[in-house]
């Protein structure tokens, strides 16, 4: 089966173009630390402060053409340098900004392997980054490390350098999600990025009147490219905070939606989740959600359950259900490819789960037949865009059969950065494999997992997101803290599935009744049996540098400290 | 801070850490540390910090705090006072 979409037109041939020609006077980023304190800028003083930040690297010595990482809180000042660079015709790189939350050892490791593969002729890191970790960034030979107090604003703006950016020119490098260190730099063109932003325009149908809301990390593609790129080449503003603040009061960002009247926001799934569950029922008052149009559900599998559950917890204080939209998109890609209806909700379909997971067939049945699987479709390719779902065999399947989604778009990258041993298993004539598995039906795109997470039980096929999803229903299991994995069981002669899932804080009876329930569960919606489930205290899942469950890395510590699964 | 408040904060956060978050017996003070020494794991300390706040009635930006702002207790309660704000 293949998808297919064909190119349109775009407005300007580079992003620094895009930016220089925004209107001077219009908002463009409200960054919002807390009630007491909030940093707007225009357009104008964006940019401004841009050409200040271009200037002062080019005194330091920053050329065109070369790598610059910028290890910045998330925050105005990183946007400035982010842009800084581009306007120098040099190639920017945000990577994340250490956090308390992250652990230190691999966080250094992480830094050390992103940054040497990078290469970069310059790291900046504000006079906060801490000391030791300097060496972890300054991997490459030669690289020069500058924190943001050497770079002295106090220019000239004069000394602007008159610098014009190719389209075809490298604009920044983002990095695919995964577990810190095995993020790969994905290298885009001016060209690569604007087209990818003018088919996204058309079809969530961008206007001057929308206000984007972030608390998205502009180290991932969603926040660097929805919530930054986005914006600023259709000139709109956005209202952003810090992911750290998200997860410590995640009301706050329904608050700035009311106040802001925000339109359009980019969520991964288990953020709706966790919106209808961590915030109290009596400070949901104060909200207001009509303005919002699109809350778009992307970077995961989408769940009905967790959309139902955030319409149910926000209908009655504005959210119109049809503004929750879903999307499928990468890196690789620059973001999107596809989207969803902007002007409805996107389908769903119910599906047999037991001939999905011995046929690889996807055999639609009414909602309330047994073992009914709910699937969201992430929508139709965007303009540009082609998919095709291939067996493992390479033969392209038919509407409703499961296999591997394989992309090509007039904005796909042609191979990580500096890592052609990565790349060639990937790329192949133009296409990009996404080892993500899923099928099309009536032009539209249905995402069912990871090729490598799938778990083969006896010749069923069972999506470990199917096995996570019951367990984050139990109420005393922390919501989308769950990972399912397959275990190998050399006497069976197939994998055995295992759970690991966090328990609340301050759950400490009934252990083995809440295991007892998430069995039953497990095997009467999907007909297996567990092998084993452990119930972990709060914070023990290991998360990816996008926040989510990092399966192979749950499983290597379950595996580590559970040797009797050996 | 008062003497017997910064005390007691002390010992709510230490019984707090021992209780929910390590949840077995263990000696700890002040200036343990907690996370460089491997005791507790860093993705604890988001509850941790919501426990501070409410320890303390103060709202603390989770963007100003830093991984060494949580190594201890007694950094934990620094750092409340350094840049945490009265609740409202």
């Amino acid at each position: 089966m293949k998808l297919k979409h064909h190119s349109s037109q775009r407005q300007f041939r580079t992003l620094t173009e895009a930016l220089l020609a925004a209107p001077q006077d219009r908002p463009f980023i409200t960054d919002w630390i807390d009630e007491d304190e909030i940093h707007t800028v225009t357009f104008g003083e964006f940019t401004r402060a841009a050409r200040l930040r271009a200037v002062a690297l080019r005194k330091l010595g920053v050329k065109f053409g070369e790598t610059v990482i910028v290890v910045m809180p998330q925050g105005i000042p990183l946007m400035t340098t982010f842009a800084g660079a581009m306007l120098l015709g040099a190639i920017p790189t945000i990577l994340a900004y250490p956090s308390f939350k992250v652990d230190a050892a691999k966080y250094k490791s992480g830094l050390m392997g992103v940054s040497r593969n990078l290469r970069a002729a310059f790291v900046v890191v504000d006079d906060g980054f801490p000391e030791d970790l300097i060496a972890h960034v300054s991997a490459a030979d030669g690289a020069r490390v500058v924190r943001t107090s050497e770079m002295s604003l106090e220019v000239d703006e004069s000394d602007f350098p008159d610098i014009t950016n190719s389209p075809d020119g490298l604009a920044f490098i983002q990095h695919s999600a995964g577990t810190t260190g095995l993020q790969k730099g994905v290298a885009l063109t001016h060209r690569a990025v604007l087209t990818q932003l003018d088919h996204l325009a058309k079809a969530i149908a961008i206007t001057s009147e929308d206000r984007i809301y972030s608390w998205l990390p502009l180290y991932h593609d969603m926040g660097l490219i929805a919530c930054f790129m986005l914006p600023l080449v259709h000139h709109v503003p956005v209202i952003m905070q810090s992911p750290l603040e998200w997860v410590m009061r995640p009301g706050t960002m329904l608050e700035l939606i009311s106040t802001y009247r925000c339109t359009l926001a980019w969520v991964p799934n288990f953020a709706l989740q966790f919106l209808a569950r961590r915030v109290r029922p009596e400070d949901r008052s104060r909200y207001e959600l009509s303005s919002l149009r699109g809350l778009i559900n992307c970077s995961e599998p989408v769940r009905a359950a967790s959309i139902d559950e955030f319409i149910t917890a926000y209908e009655r204080h504005g959210l119109d259900s049809k503004a929750l939209k879903s999307s499928y998109a990468m890196a690789e890609n620059v973001f999107g490819v596809t989207q969803s209806e902007i002007t409805g909700s996107p389908r769903r379909i119910w599906v047999d789960g037991r001939r999905l997971a011995q046929t690889n067939v996807a055999v639609p049945v009414s909602n309330t037949a047994a073992q009914a699987l709910c699937f969201v479709s992430s929508g139709r390719c965007l303009s540009g865009n082609s998919v095709r779902i291939v067996s493992p065999a390479r033969q392209d399947l038919s509407d409703y059969e499961v296999g591997e989604i394989v992309i090509r778009s007039d904005s796909l990258f042609d191979g990580y950065y500096n890592r052609p041993d990565l790349s060639a298993a990937v790329c192949i004539d133009g296409w990009y494999w996404t080892g993500d598995l899923g099928f099309c039906a009536d032009g539209e795109l249905y995402v069912t997992g990871r090729k490598k997470d799938l778990i083969i039980v006896a010749g069923k096929n069972i999506y470990p997101q199917d096995i996570e999803e019951i367990v984050s229903r139990h109420p005393a299991i922390h919501d989308g803290r769950v990972v399912a994995f397959g275990l190998y069981n050399e006497e069976r002669g197939t994998e055995d599935i295992v759970v690991a899932a966090e328990l609340e804080n301050g759950v400490r009876t009934d252990i083995k009744e809440i295991e007892r329930n998430i069995r039953d569960a497990i095997v009467s919606e999907l007909d297996v049996a567990p092998r084993a489930v452990f119930l972990k205290p709060p914070a023990w899942i290991v998360k990816s540098t996008a926040g989510k469950p990092a399966r192979s890395t749950t499983r290597d510590k379950l595996l580590h400290e559970h040797l009797e699964l050996a | 801070m008062e003497d017997a408040q910064s005390k007691e904060y002390v010992q709510r956060m230490i019984d707090y850490v021992v209780s929910e978050v390590i949840q077995r017996p263990v000696e700890l003070n002040a200036d343990t540390l907690l996370v460089s020494s491997g005791l507790i794991d860093s993705l604890a300390l988001v509850n941790i910090l919501q426990y501070l706040e409410d320890v303390t009635h103060m709202r603390i930006p989770a963007s100003k705090v830093q991984p060494k702002d949580m190594d201890s207790v007694a950094l934990m309660l620094a750092t409340a006072r350094r840049v945490g704000k009265p609740r409202k």
